[in-house]
């Protein structure tokens, strides 16, 4: 018999978002080290078969609470906030067009006369929205109302469009160090 | 994940790639996001005063199917009423193109594109 934890109970931390990495992968490490394989050697195959278990959801838990947008998401979910379906299309038009010009951007940064310099201007345009879209997440996450939880909910998934914009601007990157 | 060779070829030879003016009030501009992938697409629709689309335009930013997706249906929606264009359903455009289930939702946001434009062009024309 064991009990349901949640994530944040596992690590014994208070439901928040704001989580203390550091603390967090302490926690992290002692309570792997309790379930180390070879604490269990001489154990039973059950007993070595539940350790097991436990270690892969320490290891999920600790995955989703490092990751700010994953303990975002775990963290609306526990306090029963419907998130829509991720099939469901999203339809801020000015969010998007604003979306679209950033692609833009990002295309233009490829064939720029100034690589560098457009790469530079176009991260720092980025970071600066991506920024503001998360402290104003962080706030409503904490502010903890049944309306702030909702607009939290529509910013988080405004920040996958950021995030997936920091992985096209990576890829520029490394595109850059090939030549 | 191999795509099919529709997917591909629409992917390599996009049709009606481009923008129109959305400030034209014969221009109604869909645009529609995936949040779990990131994509984002923008569909333009040239209606004429009897409520047919005489041309339409796309720029996607996504997967080969979500580009695959958009390009069919500039394709389709050509010539057709509002009222039939609203009509296309996301299950036409992925049994066209065999999408994967994965890729489902490549067609569901080409779907919702259509008719965010059909609620634009309505708002605009009201």
């Amino acid at each position: 018999m064991r009990a349901i934890l949640d994530y944040f109970q596992l690590f014994n931390i208070e439901q928040s978002f704001n989580v203390e990495l550091s603390y967090l992968s302490q926690a992290y490490q002692t309570l792997q080290k309790s379930v180390h394989p070879d604490r269990f050697a001489h154990a039973s195959s059950q007993e070595q078969l539940l350790a097991v278990q436990k270690s892969a959801e320490i290891n999920d838990a600790y995955q989703t609470l490092k990751e700010p947008i994953k303990r975002a998401e775990y963290l609306l979910n526990l306090r029963g906030v419907e998130m829509p379906n991720e099939q469901h299309s999203f339809s801020d038009t000015s969010f998007l067009m604003r979306q679209m010009e950033l692609r833009e951007m990002l295309d233009d940064v490829k064939t720029s006369n100034d690589v560098d310099a457009a790469l530079a201007e176009a991260q720092r345009e980025l970071s600066i929205e991506h920024q503001q879209h998360f402290d104003l997440m962080s706030a409503q996450i904490n502010e903890n109302s049944a309306a702030s939880n909702a607009l939290a909910c529509d910013n988080l998934r405004k920040l996958k469009f950021y995030q997936k914009l920091n992985i096209e601007i990576e890829r520029i990157e490394d595109s850059l160090f090939d030549d | 994940m191999a795509y099919s060779e529709k997917v591909i070829d629409h992917y390599e030879n996009p049709r009606n790639v481009g923008s129109m003016d959305k400030n034209d009030p014969s221009v109604a501009t869909g645009m529609v996001g995936a949040p779990a992938c990131g994509d984002v697409m923008k569909l333009q629709l040239k209606i004429s005063d009897e409520g047919i689309i005489e041309d339409a335009k796309f720029k996607t930013y996504g997967c080969g199917s979500a580009i695959a997706s958009s390009s069919l249906v500039t394709e389709w929606v050509k010539g057709k009423s509002i009222d039939e264009a609203g009509k296309i359903k996301n299950t036409a455009i992925a049994e066209e193109l065999a999408l994967p289930p994965v890729k489902i939702h490549c067609s569901i946001l080409a779907e919702d594109a259509i008719k965010a434009a059909i609620e634009d062009y309505k708002a605009k024309n009201g």
